[in-house]
């Protein structure tokens, strides 16, 4: 029996879970291999050839591109990964094993390259030996390629699994959402990556940039300990049973707290928070409602569009949205427009949170924007339906997106399809451009979202996912707090709605000092809904005024944070 | 079939760059080619590699002035040992 060995790391999600590791190979690919009937060779093997050819492509683009830009010399590197591609001692020898092994594709790749690694690894040549990288790359993009074909299922998933990896994208946990699924470990990440807000929203305990687990094998008995921070690994008897015990508790404790959050968010001093919940899809919506919210302040479209790999058409999606508004019995929902290009799979290297993200997206495909915004309208009268665009930060965006909201009314009208004709339409506030000029955009829309996570990104200049940086992230920062002392006061006298949806109004000392700030309508994820309830009804807002009027005469984010805290958990 | 030996030429040996030139090189032929290290007594991998597997090449890690045989077998033998075996020593 191994020693029980605690792996530290940060917590990215709260709850314990007790379960055996499954492994990711890598970024990409949860590895779940299996057998296959005879019946299913041929298909497997087309299936690999298929992924192999669409490889091809993408690197022929992106080798065309690298000579444009950069002459022929530098487009060398690409013709060794296409040359891979052709290598018998490869590609033939990962259909044989399909065909001889009846193994699925994913697993004859790793088994091969398995065997290339460790001939690599034997070379005397350092500069031969990295060259191991250009055939990771190679086997990481086959495995993407063929994720998009067919993509892991949670049904492959054995009960009380932990998923563990370097990476985990958001999408993969999606993917493999399921009761099966009881916890996430990483060996890089932060909680503010989207993967954590996934784990979160879906309630599953994560811990997160613990480098230590790449010693975690498959099959390796775990607790994640989303309290402390750490993953114990073959924890002893003594542990599993304290462990259990607490989880039992843990349990208890969560029912007592859904039955205070039925209780209205009032303020000590009687003041009326709007408390409205973030939403990634719909299963969440019952749950939500369940819950006591109002509304929902965030519905994330992006997930339930590009599930499975491939576009969703009108009706199906004219279904997925009647049924969300028809699970909040009332409630109105605030679809948020397809956000791409966050922590989304990307192959060119580029930062895409300075990319074409979000409305910038919309705007390149309008044919995708009007599909989803034509359903969001023929969904309208199953209930209170809002539309918010994210990522604006032009008023030409904006101007471009209403004309577009226009033809899709107009588009409906001709088909003579019911809609609500009156749907709010709001501006996520999450690009500095747009938390300078929200002013300028308020006679333009209905409602306003700010969103902290990018705000601050943005502000502070901390790419989100990079390990290196993440530590200065913060929300106490004077700049940040000037930034929202700004949007509430040009916003103010429009009178136009504004709520706050990001990671800080999740968290009880930031949420306060939102609250303090003027901000009167908050949205959450589920997991945070209890917590911020509590806070609000704990504190008062003559209170918090005055202390964010004191912090933002503050200096340092550290002072601001101490402050904070002193204050919140005094009351 | 017609078989030369050769010593590696290039600064670098058969690295990605060569390796990739190679294969480029060896498929305008029909014939098969292979290549071996002849003085690899202690070669931690396989001697013998396919001219058209990159993979194969740069696994025989035939760093600068390796000594490589070249063996082709074919119709185009002639011409292929020869152009492999001027690019190599090249």
């Amino acid at each position: 029996m191994a020693e029980e060995r605690i792996i530290h790391g940060v917590v990215a999600s709260v709850g314990t879970a007790i379960g055996k590791a499954i492994r990711t190979f890598d970024a990409l690919f949860v590895s779940l291999n299996f057998k296959l009937r005879p019946d299913q060779v041929r298909k497997e093997v087309e299936r690999f050839r298929a992924s192999v050819e669409k490889s091809r492509e993408q690197l022929k683009r992106m080798q065309a591109e690298l000579k444009r830009k950069s002459g022929p010399e530098s487009s060398f590197l690409i013709d060794a990964h296409l040359l891979v591609l052709q290598d018998r001692l490869f590609v033939d020898r990962i259909i044989e094993k399909i065909e001889s092994d009846y193994i699925n594709a994913e697993w004859a790749i790793q088994q091969v390259s398995d065997d290339l690694f460790q001939a690599y690894d034997r070379l005397n040549d350092e500069y031969l030996r990295e060259r191991r990288g250009d055939l990771d790359d190679i086997v990481r993009r086959l495995l993407h390629n063929l994720q998009s074909k067919a993509l892991p299922s949670f049904k492959k998933l054995s009960y009380d699994s932990i998923l563990v990896g370097k990476v985990v994208l958001p999408s993969t946990l999606f993917e493999l959402r399921s009761q099966r699924l009881v916890g996430l470990a990483t060996e890089t990440g932060s909680p503010l990556s989207h993967t954590a807000i996934m784990a979160r929203s879906l309630e599953i305990p994560a811990i997160m940039g613990a480098p230590e687990l790449a010693e975690v094998a498959s099959g390796d008995l775990l607790i994640v300990d989303g309290e402390r921070g750490v993953v114990i690994c073959s924890p002893s008897d003594e542990t599993l049973a304290a462990y259990k015990g607490r989880d039992r508790d843990g349990k208890k404790g969560k029912r007592k707290a859904s039955a205070a959050v039925s209780s209205p968010s009032i303020t000590e001093d009687q003041v009326q928070i709007s408390l409205a919940a973030n939403i990634n899809f719909s299963e969440e919506v019952l749950s939500a409602v369940a819950h006591g919210c109002e509304s929902i302040g965030l519905y994330r479209t992006e997930f339930d569009f590009f599930r499975e790999g491939k576009q969703p058409d009108e009706e199906s999606l004219v279904a997925d949205y009647s049924l969300v508004l028809k699970a909040a019995k009332g409630a109105p929902v605030t679809f948020r427009t397809i956000d791409v290009g966050i922590d989304q799979r990307t192959w060119d290297g580029m930062n895409p949170n300075l990319g074409v993200r979000g409305l910038r997206f919309c705007l390149e495909n309008t044919d995708v924007f009007k599909k989803q915004l034509r359903s969001l309208y023929r969904a309208s009268v199953s209930g209170p339906t809002r539309i918010l665009l994210p990522f604006v930060s032009t008023l030409d965006d904006l101007d471009a997106a209403r004309h577009i909201l226009e033809e899709v009314r107009g588009e409906l009208d001709l088909r003579r399809q019911p809609y609500d004709p009156n749907i709010p339409i709001g501006v996520m506030i999450e690009t500095p451009a747009a938390a300078q000029t929200c002013d300028l955009m308020a006679s333009l829309v209905d409602f306003f979202c700010l969103g902290t996570n990018d705000l601050i990104q943005y502000y502070l200049v901390i790419d989100r996912s990079d390990q290196s940086v993440v530590h200065l992230y913060n929300p106490f920062h004077p700049a940040i707090l000037r930034c929202l002392h700004q949007v509430y006061t040009l916003l103010r006298p429009t009178g136009k709605p504004i709520t706050v949806c990001g990671e800080m109004a999740a968290d009880p000392p930031s949420a306060a000092v939102l609250l303090g700030l003027g901000f009167t309508s908050l949205s959450v994820s589920l997991t945070a809904y209890p917590r911020i309830k509590r806070m609000i009804q704990a504190v008062s807002i003559g209170q918090l005024r005055e202390l964010a009027g004191q912090i933002l005469k503050m200096q340092k984010p550290k002072e601001v944070e101490q402050k904070v805290r002193a204050t919140v958990y005094r009351t | 079939m017609k078989e030369r030996e050769i010593v590696v030429g290039h600064r670098l040996g058969l690295h990605a760059r060569a390796a990739a030139k190679l294969v480029q090189l060896s498929s305008q032929f029909q014939c098969s080619i292979v290549l071996f290290r002849t003085d690899a007594a202690r070669a931690p991998n396989p001697t013998e590699a396919d001219a058209r597997s990159i993979l194969s090449i740069l696994l025989l890690s035939a760093g600068y002035g390796s000594k490589l045989a070249v063996r082709a077998d074919g119709v185009d033998e002639e011409e292929a040992v020869n152009r492999i075996c001027e690019y190599l020593t090249g």
